[in-house]
């Protein structure tokens, strides 16, 4: 029966040429806007982390004096002090602590320039937490942290870019005034959106980026990070006289340092949350604190609090949207009056023997087709828009591309919003009464 | 006057039509929202594209020369800057980063405690010379001279700074109008005392009131050397290319162990600051234009449906004595009044998506004139959509009345 209806739709659609043609462009053109868009936003709203995000947690509290007024509670970074308990009490199954800070870096016996990189000083859990993966050599130990060892893990760009892509553990760089011994060279990672800064960048970089720039390349242990590129640390933000010395932080009234966390279970995270509260108010107790909110989001609650999807890529969403909204209408339109016109062959396919639902799908078959049809031109203007997008130079230019499930997708939406436009023409079409056109045949 | 007449029938005859007219009435009035939002929207970026910041824009460029205390360095920042200025070509260097380029927002309080911010200010701090380099007008009060200004190695943190600030932030701290000698305080900095107001300086432009409000602060470069952002106004606007490649060669070569990352003229910082909303919005109105075209040729569509429906009926009228012209009008008519429904409509779904714009976007209010230029337009495009239905019917022969009946 479906094929009978798809040979009858084709014979329609063939009938009247322009106005198939004008519905099939309308559907092209709404699903081409939309898709691009959407396509943008399932690259940038991804799960950075999938499998592992629920279990990665990003703890916040709040040790802003009870004068300071500003609207974010908790605040979304820490203070040395707190970060530093909450770490060394390894109450979950791993944490790390992370900052980043802009630092000079040197390669000797490469003959190369220096280069202003970015660094990321972090604990050892940071690489198996966040299933960093190696192409040679590995972390450091807790030994190395704990002896503030000069050692460094380095991006896998920067290996390419240094040491032209070969085993470079072992060598030895420069960060600022120290040698660092390379211990570890990362393969290609690129976590999208870079969740792990709650901030998008605003600290430290020249260039915020936002979300969606790329890791760090050099990564060294926490404390010997701090060491090595003393007075180059950024606040977030500092309260009373802020830092003594710029850009050493570790003993001034400011919030500069990330904490995560791992917790494999629901009950952890439940017991690291009251683990987190008897901190808080241990500190209100001792006269350090003077909130006591705490927050304890997940990976994608985290991102999705600090409005990690650009606003101006939301706004083009909802604004494509409209435009499929549009184009939908239009084809209510154009389907009412392609269905209607041929009210006299449905009169003599009723008077035949068929019933309304008969005739209702048929119609839809036929509006079901020009989907199909209207989702291959929507797909090929959404590669066409998905190429202009790249061609714009966003930090995240690099990664937009159409996947499987968008290309699904393309085609699903397409049928369904010509599905959805046909529902009342068809309705309407199979109300004709078959006496009155068989009168007028 | 015989158009008029027309009105009752057409809608008369509209009336057996609902559905259509409703759709049609509907799919206008979408347009006119997203179009008057959209338009209003680009238009608005292509306009903050040409706000100037206040600074000498075509004069200045930035150089990133990123250095850090060291022994590598033998350079002291008086003599980094003394470096730039002897470049030829060169009017004036400073050190500090130009707005758009990178630009630090801070909330600032009137009461030392510092309890409750009263504003979010761009902070310019940077060494002497700033003010000039910029180009900035002082219209109130003065610059600090040299000697006022803090020396950057020996400031403690109970010095008070001079500062300019905007006039725009002048007249928001202190509506009274006597800015003059009164301390501000930024989050964890130094006190602040206002010596001079300039007219502009916009930290960035977003289309916000507090875009110009800004706080310049200049501290005395000795011996220490500092790594960052040089900025330098040039003589002759038309080589700053060539005069900044000059000061960027001359600052490497005096810093050897500098990491030299940019060079940028203002025209380039601005072009880069709003190429992506300019691109986005290009890529927009682009997909508009076309769905209009799509939207007039359903109207056609749906018009050449009607037309052909009521063939029998068109060659009625004639038959009974009705024009060529008469028939045409009578069609156009029924698209103007179709149309304006759909901008009656339109109007409140405009304003309806704008306050959801504003709401969730921070965008201004949508102004009036956008939705009388979008209402015309789509006045426009309905007629043009129904000229050619509307002729095939007033070409309808008045003997189609007497067949098939």
């Amino acid at each position: 029966m479906f094929a009978y209806y798809l040979d009858l739709a084709l014979r329609s659609l063939k009938r009247n040429r322009v106005l198939t043609a004008l519905m099939v462009l309308a559907i092209a053109v709404g699903i081409g806007a939309s898709m691009t868009t959407l396509t943008v936003m399932h690259i940038l709203s991804g799960d950075p982390m999938p499998g592992k995000s629920a279990r990665l947690y990003f703890p916040q509290l709040d040790p802003a004096p009870a004068d300071w007024k500003t609207p974010l509670h908790p605040r979304p970074m820490m203070d040395y002090r707190s970060a530093m308990d909450l770490w060394s009490a390894h109450r979950a199954d791993r944490q790390a602590l992370v900052v980043q800070s802009p630092v000079k870096v040197l390669a000797p016996g490469t003959g190369r320039p220096p280069l202003m990189l970015m660094m990321m000083s972090t604990t050892t859990d940071f690489f198996p937490m966040f299933d960093v993966p190696f192409a040679y050599g590995g972390a450091w130990t807790p030994a190395d942290e704990a002896g503030r060892a000069h050692v460094a893990v380095i991006s896998s760009d920067l290996n390419d870019r240094l040491f032209g892509g070969g085993n470079s553990v072992g060598r030895t760089l420069h960060l600022r005034d120290a040698d660092v011994r390379i211990v570890g060279v990362l393969k290609p990672w690129r976590p999208t959106p870079l969740f792990y800064d709650p901030v998008g960048g605003i600290t430290g970089s020249m260039t915020p980026t936002g979300f969606y720039g790329r890791p760090e390349d050099v990564f060294m242990p926490f404390l010997a990070g701090l060491d090595v590129n003393d007075g180059n640390f950024f606040q977030y933000t500092c309260w009373g006289s802020g830092p003594a010395k710029p850009g050493h932080l570790q003993d001034a009234p400011c919030l500069w340092l990330a904490l995560w966390v791992e917790l494999d279970s629901p009950a952890k995270a439940a017991a690291y949350r009251s683990f987190l509260d008897g901190y808080v108010r241990q500190q209100k107790a001792l006269g350090r604190f003077a909130h006591i909110d705490t927050d304890m989001p997940d990976l994608m609650q985290q991102l999705d609090r600090a409005h990690a999807i650009p606003a101006n890529v939301r706004l083009q969403t909802w604004l494509a949207l409209s435009f499929l909204a549009i184009c939908l209408f239009n084809m209510v339109g154009l389907l009412l009056a392609k269905f209607l016109q041929r009210s006299g062959e449905i009169g003599v396919r009723r008077a035949l023997g068929a019933s309304r639902p008969a005739v209702f799908a048929q119609c839809l078959a036929e509006a079901g087709l020009i989907g199909l049809i209207g989702g291959v031109g929507g797909w090929l203007l959404t590669l066409a828009g998905l190429w202009l997008v790249r061609r714009q130079q966003l930090p995240y230019s690099d990664l937009v591309h159409m996947d499987m499930p968008m290309f699904a997708s393309t085609f699903v939406l397409a049928v369904a919003a010509s599905l959805i436009a046909g529902l009342l023409p068809a309705l309407r079409a199979s109300r004709v009464a078959p006496a009155l056109q068989l009168k007028t045949l | 006057m015989r158009i008029l007449h027309q009105i009752r029938p057409i809608l008369a005859a509209l009336r057996s039509h609902k559905t259509a007219v409703m759709l049609l009435v509907l799919e206008i009035a979408l347009t006119m929202a997203v179009l008057g939002n959209l338009v209003f929207i680009v238009y608005d970026t292509i306009n903050r594209s040409h706000v100037s910041t206040g600074i000498a824009e075509s004069q200045i460029g930035w150089l990133q020369n990123i250095g850090v205390v060291g022994q590598d360095n033998p350079v002291t920042g008086a003599e980094n800057l003394a470096v730039l200025r002897a470049v030829p070509g060169v009017a004036d260097a400073a050190y500090v980063s130009p707005p758009l380029v990178y630009a630090q927002r801070n909330p600032l309080f009137i009461d030392p405690s510092r309890k409750q911010p009263v504003a979010q200010v761009y902070e310019f701090q940077g060494s002497q010379g700033l003010v000039d380099t910029f180009g900035l007008h002082v219209i109130q009060g003065r610059e600090p001279t040299l000697d006022e200004l803090p020396v950057a190695a020996t400031v403690t943190s109970d010095a008070v700074f001079p500062v300019l600030v905007t006039q725009a932030l002048a007249a928001h701290l202190f509506p009274d109008g006597h800015a003059l000698g009164k301390l501000i305080y930024d989050g964890g900095g130094n006190p602040m005392r206002i010596v001079g107001i300039v007219d502009h300086l916009r930290g960035e432009i977003t289309g916000r009131v507090d875009d110009d409000y800004a706080v310049v602060t200049q501290l005395l470069l000795g011996a220490q050397n500092v790594g960052g952002g040089f900025t330098i106004r040039v003589h002759e606007a038309t080589q700053l290319p060539q005069v900044l490649q000059a000061a960027a060669i001359a600052l490497q070569k005096a810093n050897p162990g500098h990491v030299q990352n940019a060079a940028l003229t203002m025209a380039e910082a601005r072009e880069s600051y709003f190429r992506n909303a300019l691109a986005a919005g290009r890529m927009l109105v682009a997909i508009m234009l076309i769905l209009l075209v799509v939207t007039a040729l359903g109207v056609s569509g749906l018009a050449s449906f009607w037309v052909q429906q009521r063939r029998r009926q068109i060659g009625m009228r004639r038959a009974l004595g009705a024009t060529r012209r008469d028939i045409l009008h009578y069609f156009q008519m029924e698209n103007l009044l179709i149309v304006s429904g759909g901008v009656l409509l339109g109007t409140l779904f405009a304003y309806a998506l704008n306050l959801f714009l504003m709401h969730r976007f921070e965008l201004a209010h949508l102004p009036a004139h956008y939705l009388v230029v979008g209402a015309l337009a789509l006045w426009a495009l309905g007629q043009l959509a129904v000229l050619g239905p509307a002729l095939r019917a007033a070409n309808v022969p008045p003997v189609v009345a007497t067949r098939s009946v």
